[in-house]
């Protein structure tokens, strides 16, 4: 699939992010730990972590699905918590696993998410078209969602959370199980957003997608944030030498709680 | 090659497959299903007795009535066999139990024995129930009832292997033309079941109507109706029970010669959110153009209920309903007092909840919860776009058991009451119901995935939801009960004068009732929504 001019649309409104102190508990399971982040407008900001870790739990309060137990959270100068609605029209969200009404069209499906998220009418349908023809998607228009493929269906899945053009996407693991075309359109995607300074917060398993799109990470575990950084401040945290991978300083950080009993 | 002998294959495969259904939670939900269904069967026995008792019904009509009752579960289970769905199978089996140097054969024999064993489990309380409130009616020996009950089990043994053998067959080259076929089978099935119909017109051979001992259903139905009710057969009942025998042992025969080849492909496994669709291109129906979000939340909710064919179940279930409904009201069921119009309130009633059950999956919450939009106002509105089906057949089923019974009560102003009361308080309970199945399940509804995750802990879910909505439905509901029970003792102290403003003030009073009662349970829908962590 070509990086078609949607992709690279004209630059959005910048919108910085601000994390204050925030946990998360879950009955007495700590899902979040006083995590405190600041990300700067237009920044990618890959968020690593081991299965469990809590990076989930933290992208479902920032975007407003959970309400945090305590501490702050700002889209720009918007609360989250005090004024969701508002917070909401600035925020894409992908989850992990994007489940769609299957027995929607693709195009009915599009419309209606577009709609509950305020897309003008003008504006709806040639977005639409435009993301439709960017994915290759444009002969799916009208079949139901539930006959896609898992990769159609992330493409469908990912033009949702970027048709009301937000200023904030919050992407939870987007290459998850995709095959490697599918994986090259979304790293396209995702490259096109980022030129387009929308700020993104990027989770992913994907240690050298992180290290490609994103200029600063936060590795979080146990529902702690243990290192943020470049990758050059990473690898001196971790102790680790300068050409090291991502890889290594990420296993160097986390692998201090001693919890893989696979490498004891 | 085997890993053990064929009978220790067969044994380690069910123990392996009843562990994994029987928990606590299946446990306690068969005890709560069978109760209910226990209830439901000897009201509707008592029904259908004292409307048979009226009209002058025969047993030869009540074996035509059992005969189709039978076929129509046999076209289900035709349906399903045509589906890949005559050997239920789930991902483990796919994962774990395909992939065993098990052979098919015993894999086959072991599902239908465990299938075979479920259905008996679940059906037989109810069927006995059943056979006994006829047996008490018709004072035959209780042995015929348990007699009767044995040979229909029976058949529903066979309705499975039916199934099974159907599903195994489309690897013969009758996958592509399934569906002619199927149609072929289903008509002939219910052809030959209406067959005795015949004996209702003069001058046609009574032979004719014995067409119908060709199937199992017919069989099964003329012998426990013959058994439970003291016809005699004799030598009859024998060779029709050596039919229903040959019938059970040549669908097994058959299925145990075809599942000695590959027929894993054929089976179909339920996937979360792989609903099968007939046309997997449509044209697209909610163009926003022009319209609130509001109308394209109701339009989008319309779509679905049409293209997962909720609309379909809806109206099937209505028919149902409506033609319960007639007899029961033909069968002069209804006394003269109010009290007996509260089954009218119960029955449509309860109408609203079941439809409110699977009304959201949370597994799609992302797509609501990460927009800007309100909870409690998109509740609202899918109760709009829900609630209109669920009335359009409601609505028709009220008039058609109204009219008679207005008709029947005009002599009797304060009893006519009762009934202006309970006809659109039943409509009216239909719809707090609906609003509080709605409200559970936007608390308690889980996905489908999450049903297979963790099946034990849904199913305890359920169960708890299910009791602690009943409970709160009744409650939410009991002011309009009420209303309708009080109504005779009201008419009698305000004078006949004074009824027509009476019964509008009431209808007004329970319509206002109803609509601030669906507020409450609506708002408390989204509220769940809006708070739900366990997304």
């Amino acid at each position: 699939m070509s990086c078609s001019s949607v992709f690279q649309k004209g630059s959005t409104n910048m919108v910085e992010i601000s994390i204050e102190n925030l946990t998360k508990h879950y009955g007495t399971l700590v899902a979040l730990d006083d995590v405190s982040l600041k990300i700067a407008s237009g920044e990618v900001f890959g968020l690593l972590g081991p299965n469990g870790a809590g990076k989930s739990t933290l992208l479902k309060t920032l975007v407003g699905i959970l309400r945090p137990t305590t501490g702050t959270i700002r889209i720009g100068a918007i609360d989250i918590v005090a004024d969701p609605e508002k917070a909401k029209k600035m925020i894409g969200y992908l989850p992990e696993n994007p489940s769609l009404y299957t027995g929607l069209t693709t195009l009915e499906f599009l419309q209606f998410v577009g709609k509950i998220r305020g897309v003008p009418d003008d504006l709806l349908d040639r977005e639409i078209s435009e993301l439709l023809k960017s994915f290759g998607l444009e002969e799916k228009r009208n079949s139901l969602v539930g006959t896609l493929s898992k990769g159609m269906k992330q493409k469908v899945a990912l033009i949702a959370t970027s048709l009301h053009n937000p200023q904030l996407l919050v992407l939870d693991e987007p290459l998850t199980a995709l095959d490697p075309k599918t994986r090259v359109s979304v790293k396209d995607w995702i490259g096109g957003q980022t030129a387009r300074g929308v700020t993104t917060i990027l989770s992913t398993h994907d240690l050298d997608v992180a290290q490609t799109h994103a200029g600063r990470i936060a590795i979080i575990d146990h529902g702690k944030i243990v290192a943020v950084g470049d990758i050059e401040s990473l690898r001196h945290m971790a102790n680790t030498t300068s050409d090291a991978r991502l890889e290594d300083v990420f296993l160097r950080l986390t692998e201090e709680k001693g919890e893989d009993p696979a490498r004891r | 090659m085997s890993v053990a002998s064929p009978l220790g294959t067969v044994g380690i495969l069910i123990r392996y497959w009843v562990k994994g259904r029987f928990t606590k939670a299946t446990i306690l939900g068969l005890i709560i299903g069978e109760t209910f269904s226990v209830i439901f069967i000897l009201f509707g026995s008592s029904t259908y007795l004292s409307f048979s008792n009226r009209v002058g019904l025969t047993t030869g009509l009540s074996e035509v009535a059992g005969s189709l009752v039978l076929a129509l579960y046999l076209v289900g289970l035709i349906q399903s066999g045509f589906n890949g769905g005559g050997l239920p199978v789930s991902s483990s089996d796919v994962d774990y139990v395909f992939t065993s140097p098990v052979p098919p054969r015993e894999v086959f024999a072991a599902k239908v024995l465990l299938n075979s064993l479920t259905t008996v489990l679940f059906g037989f309380p109810p069927i006995i129930v059943l056979y006994l409130r006829f047996s008490a009616y018709y004072h035959t020996p209780m042995t015929a009832a348990i007699l009767a009950g044995l040979v229909t089990l029976v058949f529903l043994v066979i309705g499975l292997l039916l199934a099974a053998d159907i599903t195994l067959s489309l690897g013969r080259g009758i996958g592509e033309r399934k569906k002619l076929w199927r149609n072929l089978f289903i008509v002939l099935v219910l052809v030959l079941s209406l067959l005795p119909i015949t004996l209702l017109i003069p001058g046609i051979p009574v032979e004719i109507a014995d067409v119908t001992r060709i199937l199992p259903n017919g069989l099964a139905a003329i012998v426990s109706v013959g058994l439970v009710s003291g016809t005699p057969g004799g030598l009859d009942y024998l060779v029709d029970l050596l039919l229903l025998f040959a019938w059970l042992g040549g669908f097994l025969v058959l299925g145990v010669r075809m599942a000695r080849g590959h027929f894993y492909e054929l089976l179909e496994v339920s996937t979360p959110g792989g609903e099968k669709f007939d046309h997997p291109n449509q044209t697209s129906r909610l163009d926003p153009r022009g319209k609130s979000i509001w109308s394209i939340v109701r339009l989008k909710e319309k779509i679905l209920i049409s293209r997962t064919r909720e609309a379909r179940a809806l109206f099937i279930n209505a028919m149902f309903l409506s033609g319960f409904l007639v007899i029961y009201a033909l069968s002069g069921s209804f006394q003269s007092s109010p009290t007996s119009f509260l089954f009218i309130l119960f029955i449509i009633g309860s109408f609203g909840s079941g439809t409110a059950s699977r009304w959201i999956e949370k597994e799609r919450l992302w797509i609501l919860k990460s927009s800007p939009v309100s909870m409690r106002r998109y509740v609202k509105e899918v109760y709009r776009a829900r609630v209109a089906p669920l009335l359009f057949y409601l609505v028709p089923v009220t008039v058609a058991v109204g009219v008679p019974l207005v008709l029947g009560q005009l002599s009797s102003p304060s009893l006519l009451l009762g009934v202006v009361l309970a006809l659109p308080g039943a409509l009216e309970i239909a719809g707090i119901t609906m609003a509080g199945g709605m409200w559970f399940a936007s608390r308690y509804g889980q996905s489908s995935a999450d049903d297979i995750l963790s099946s034990q802990a849904q199913e305890l879910a359920d169960i708890r939801r299910f009791l602690f909505q009943t409970i709160i439905n009744l409650i939410m509901v009991s002011p309009i009960i009420l209303l309708v029970l009080v109504s005779e003792a009201l008419a009698a102290i305000m004078g006949p004068a004074t009824l027509p403003i009476l019964a509008v003030a009431l209808v007004l009073i329970s319509i206002a009732f109803t609509g601030m009662s669906i507020n409450v349970l609506l708002n408390r829908a989204g509220d769940a929504i809006t708070r739900r962590e366990d997304l």
